[in-house]
């Protein structure tokens, strides 16, 4: 049995070993430090189905700030399956980081970027146990410092040091309004801790509009983290400059934490009826805004980014209908349908470009590559028997039980744009011709592999949902093997 | 605590803040920054936080604006053109920072706490330092630590960002 909290801290150490060895190591091929990146996480996510039941929620010291409930074991998973995934692309696009990082010799520059992954990681994890103010700050600081190296990282494209820019100058902004946030709602209720908060609003005996102001400014931040309009300003820029594993990450890793950091937070908020509406206003704006700009776009890394802001939007509608389950369900469709396309984008994008008419006539340039992207623009848009479909089917279903008819007509409408939008590639690859002097694609086996796997993931999860719904059940798994 | 100090010294902050965006010379930037620091630091002092405010003038207005100073001397930056300004983008940006405003001063009428005096602190058993030492490494260890690694991985994006040859 391993305690919760050895989790985040085998991760840590395994990172710093990692960039040690690298230092030590000058001559040796540095992507073996990307695949010792994968074992370690890929141990420290078998290790998490053995964890030892954790501590209830203290008053003070460790056990106040760290949660080791169902929810944030689920989204620890979450955080390392991510990030193995991204290492995994790391390794295909490393000969485009090493074109945009200066240095002579023929692996600069690459231990680093395949180390601070790992950190972002553990801070992941942090996030998805944070049950105090202080604690979601610190920990949301860590995984935004490590973008903001991550997102900059091939500063020799122009492209690249905008994004990073970008993101550096908006993600300071927004964590002003999330610390001024705090203050307001601790100068309010005299607590960070989010437990300690619900009682304090039990009492009735405190000022509602500062309250609802400190909250307001805390969900602008949070809004930032998960990319919800209006404060997706940053995503398209951003998602297309940055390097395509980072913008995986960010789109799947970054999101998934700020949706359940803002799980946590609206926890004891629920019981003012403005929060709702809110909600309501930020997933209806988001959805419109997402799925309608999405559709003029030709290049595909920037499709995917107004995707992103599309799908903020049907978790909104989950986070509106406060079903932690059907969000959860969400983001699992999420980041295997994500990552898959990520995944192909980057090995296409080595042969050719990322604009959308650089995919005509995949299919007869790599079957497997146009299958793969096949079936996660297929997931996306929703067509049944995908994860995708399935976590579409539970949020609607939480609004339809919840009363958001608005929410439901919005819903269905942007999902008819999403076809529109998505099938535009699928068009590409399967009645364009190929562009006559194209070669064909080799994909590497590690690759190929992790796309069969997310595929995989995408059909059991689209038909047999029970594994994901069990592992969020209040019992977490580990006490019940704990008890046999 | 006085409430002229109060207003002297945030008006000396605000002040000075406007003046670190306005100047267009960096060195006159950073210097208005220092002041700024200063003023923040004072108003810790009438808060009876003796200990940040020191921590501010030694950390914040000592050694890194002297950094700072140090940095734009060494790059021998010129003071930056003056840019015409763009109507629109100030317009846009002043609307925005006068509806806030007027938001936080309604806010701020709502609040109890604000229209009451401060209560009396309790004298404080130990001293300030060992009463921050004590917090930071005793409830508040995990964030404390976290902010460990924090500091790490902006030690290695330095490092990373501004080497110009990477091994």
């Amino acid at each position: 049995m391993i305690p919760t909290p050895a989790l985040e801290i085998i991760v840590l150490v395994w990172g710093l070993i990692l960039l040690l060895a690298e230092a030590f190591t000058p001559k040796i091929d540095k992507r073996v430090f990307a695949f010792a990146g994968i074992f370690g996480l890929a141990a420290v996510l078998l290790g998490s189905f053995f964890l030892a039941p954790g501590a209830p929620i203290a008053s003070t010291g460790f056990w106040s700030f760290y949660t080791a409930d169902p929810l944030a074991i689920f989204f620890k998973r979450f955080a390392l399956v991510t990030t193995i995934f991204v290492l995994i692309m790391a390794i295909d696009y490393a000969p485009t980081i090493r074109m945009g990082v200066p240095g002579a010799e023929p692996h600069a520059g690459l231990g680093e970027f395949f180390a601070l992954p790992i950190f972002t990681c553990a801070g992941l994890m942090w996030m998805a146990s944070a049950i105090d103010f202080v604690m979601i700050f610190v920990s949301l600081e860590l995984v935004t410092m490590s973008f903001y190296v991550l997102v900059t990282f091939t500063r020799r494209n122009p492209a690249t040091l905008e994004a990073g820019v970008k993101y550096l100058i908006l993600s300071a902004l927004s964590t002003g309004f999330l610390v001024y946030g705090i203050t307001w709602i601790f100068g309010v209720t005299g607590e960070t801790n989010l437990a300690r908060i619900g009682l304090a609003l039990t009492t009735n005996d405190f000022d509602q509009v500062p309250l609802l102001f400190g909250l307001l400014l805390v969900l602008v931040a949070l809004g930032f983290k998960i990319a919800a309009v209006p404060f997706q300003i940053w995503v398209p820029d951003v998602y297309q400059g940055a390097p395509t594993p980072v913008t995986a990450f960010l789109s799947v890793g970054s999101k998934a934490a700020g949706f359940v950091v803002l799980l946590r937070v609206l926890t004891p908020f629920l019981i003012l009826p403005q929060v709702g509406k809110v909600l309501v206003a930020m997933a209806a704006l988001t959805l419109l805004y997402g799925n309608f700009a999405a559709l003029p776009q030709t290049n595909l890394k920037r499709l995917l980014a107004y995707s992103s802001i599309a799908h903020a939007g049907y978790l909104l509608v989950g986070v509106a209908s406060f079903s932690g389950t059907a969000v959860a369900f969400y983001l699992v469709g999420y980041l295997l349908m994500t990552l898959l396309c990520f995944a192909v984008l980057i090995v296409v994008a080595a042969h050719g470009g990322e604009q959308i008419e650089n995919y005509a006539g995949l299919a007869k340039r790599s079957p497997f590559l146009a299958g793969a992207m096949l079936v996660g623009m297929l997931s996306l848009a929703g067509v049944p028997f995908t994860a995708g479909f399935l976590g579409k089917f539970y949020v609607f279903d939480a609004a339809v039980q919840q009363r958001q008819t608005v929410l439901l007509v919005i819903g269905v409408i942007t999902v008819g744009c999403g076809f529109y939008y998505y099938l535009k590639v699928v068009r590409a690859m399967f009645w364009l011709e190929p562009p006559n002097d194209s070669p064909t694609i080799r994909v590497s086996v590690l690759s190929r592999g992790a796309m069969i796997l997310l595929i995989a993931g995408i059909f059991v999860f689209g038909v047999y949902p029970q594994p994901i719904l069990r592992a969020l059940e209040a019992r977490p798994a580990t006490s019940t093997a704990a008890t046999r | 605590m006085s409430p002229f100090f109060f207003w002297f010294f945030s008006a000396m902050m605000l002040v000075f803040g406007a003046a670190v965006i306005i100047n267009r010379n960096p060195i006159a930037s950073a210097l208005s920054l220092v002041v700024s620091f200063v003023g923040l630091a004072a108003l810790f002092m009438t808060l009876d936080a003796f200990f940040i405010g020191i921590i501010q003038v030694l950390v914040y207005a000592g050694a890194v604006m002297v950094l700072f100073l140090f940095i734009i001397m060494l790059l021998d930056l010129r003071a930056e053109e003056r840019r015409k300004i763009n109507l629109v983008a100030f317009g846009g940006g002043l609307a925005v920072a006068l509806v806030f405003f007027g938001q936080l001063y309604l806010v701020i009428g709502q609040l109890r706490q604000a229209k009451q005096p401060f209560p009396p602190l309790a004298l404080p058993r130990v001293d300030d330092v060992r009463s921050v030492g004590l917090l930071l490494f005793g409830n508040y260890n995990l964030p404390f630590q976290i902010i460990a690694v924090l500091i790490l991985v902006a030690t290695i994006g330095v490092i990373v960002l501004s080497k110009r040859e990477l091994r």
